[in-house]
């Protein structure tokens, strides 16, 4: 797993400054919109493409990029996520916790967009898509092109992604 | 006191800006909500409303349509779009189109009241 090495080419952007960014995002979103701190375990050790009981969100980004930005959380940090993002206790993975999810890989992927497209016009971002479920798999066919950092945040760990490829 | 419409596909961010919006201080009464540009043209057309906070990124009709075709049918409130989307170029189209100003998410209660205080 690394960084597209025509991405750090166009974007002047090493694998580490990259990882910084969503790092350094992904503390502001939390800590703006949840009133929680999080701390990286940059860098992921084993790739990780099984999860349990947990809520992955998604946004695609494609133009002069293609790729895409996810967030795959526990069931249980999801929850008290969205409970902090709503102000009330959200005790079941349902509508809120799904739409919790995809707004936040939206702020992240408008952050990563942000730092690869300054103008903004030549990359789009889609409309977030949450999966949950007790046990599921994501794989991508280009496992390459990405990078994937742990955070801890409540005593729990989450995954942030970005697979991204530059497009000619 | 102002009627505020928030357009915005995720219930989650309507209800944050509503709870922002509170904590703020700023002097709101009824906050409508949309969750997308056509949806917000409707609300715009039978309801007074006094400022409107736009999302860009939507389904069905995103925001940079939504500014152009509120501006088209007489909208003469001020729109001012909260999104994730930061580039120079997509908020200098939001301007263009008829947007007043742009908020970046995430934002906080004090970043809400140092944009939109004026304007309230």
């Amino acid at each position: 797993m690394s960084l597209n090495l025509n991405v750090a080419e166009w974007a002047h952007v090493q694998e580490v400054d990259m990882a910084r960014h969503i790092i350094d995002a992904t503390r502001e979103v939390f800590s703006t919109m949840m009133v929680m701190e999080v701390e990286d375990c940059y860098p992921l050790i084993e790739p990780v493409t099984e999860f349990h009981c947990s809520i992955t969100g998604m946004v695609g980004l494609a133009g002069s990029y293609t790729g895409i930005l996810s967030i795959h959380c526990p069931a249980h940090l999801a929850m008290k996520m969205t409970s902090n993002m709503l102000g009330m206790e959200v005790e079941e993975v349902g509508e809120d916790v799904n739409d919790a999810l995809g707004e936040i890989a939206n702020m992240l992927g408008g952050h990563v967009k942000q730092v690869l497209s300054k103008g903004g016009l030549d990359l789009n971002l889609s409309i977030p898509t949450v999966i949950s479920g007790e046990t599921y798999t994501i794989r991508s066919t280009n496992n390459q092109d990405c990078v994937v950092i742990p955070f801890r945040c409540d005593g729990e760990r989450f995954l942030v992604g970005l697979t991204i490829r530059k497009e000619c | 006191m102002s009627n505020v419409l928030i357009v915005d596909d995720s219930s989650t961010m309507r209800k944050i800006i509503t709870r922002s919006l509170r904590q703020a201080g700023l002097s709101v009464d009824t906050i409508l909500e949309a969750a997308d540009g056509i949806e917000g043209l409707n609300a715009l057309g039978s309801n007074t409303v006094d400022l409107v906070l736009s999302d860009i990124n939507m389904p069905n009709m995103d925001g940079l349509e939504f500014v152009k075709q509120a501006r088209a049918q007489g909208c003469k409130a001020p729109i001012v779009m909260i999104t994730t989307e930061g580039g120079e170029d997509i908020i200098a189209e939001a301007m263009n189109s008829g947007a007043n100003g742009s908020i970046r998410k995430p934002f906080t209660p004090d970043q809400l009241q140092e944009k939109l205080g004026g304007l309230l």
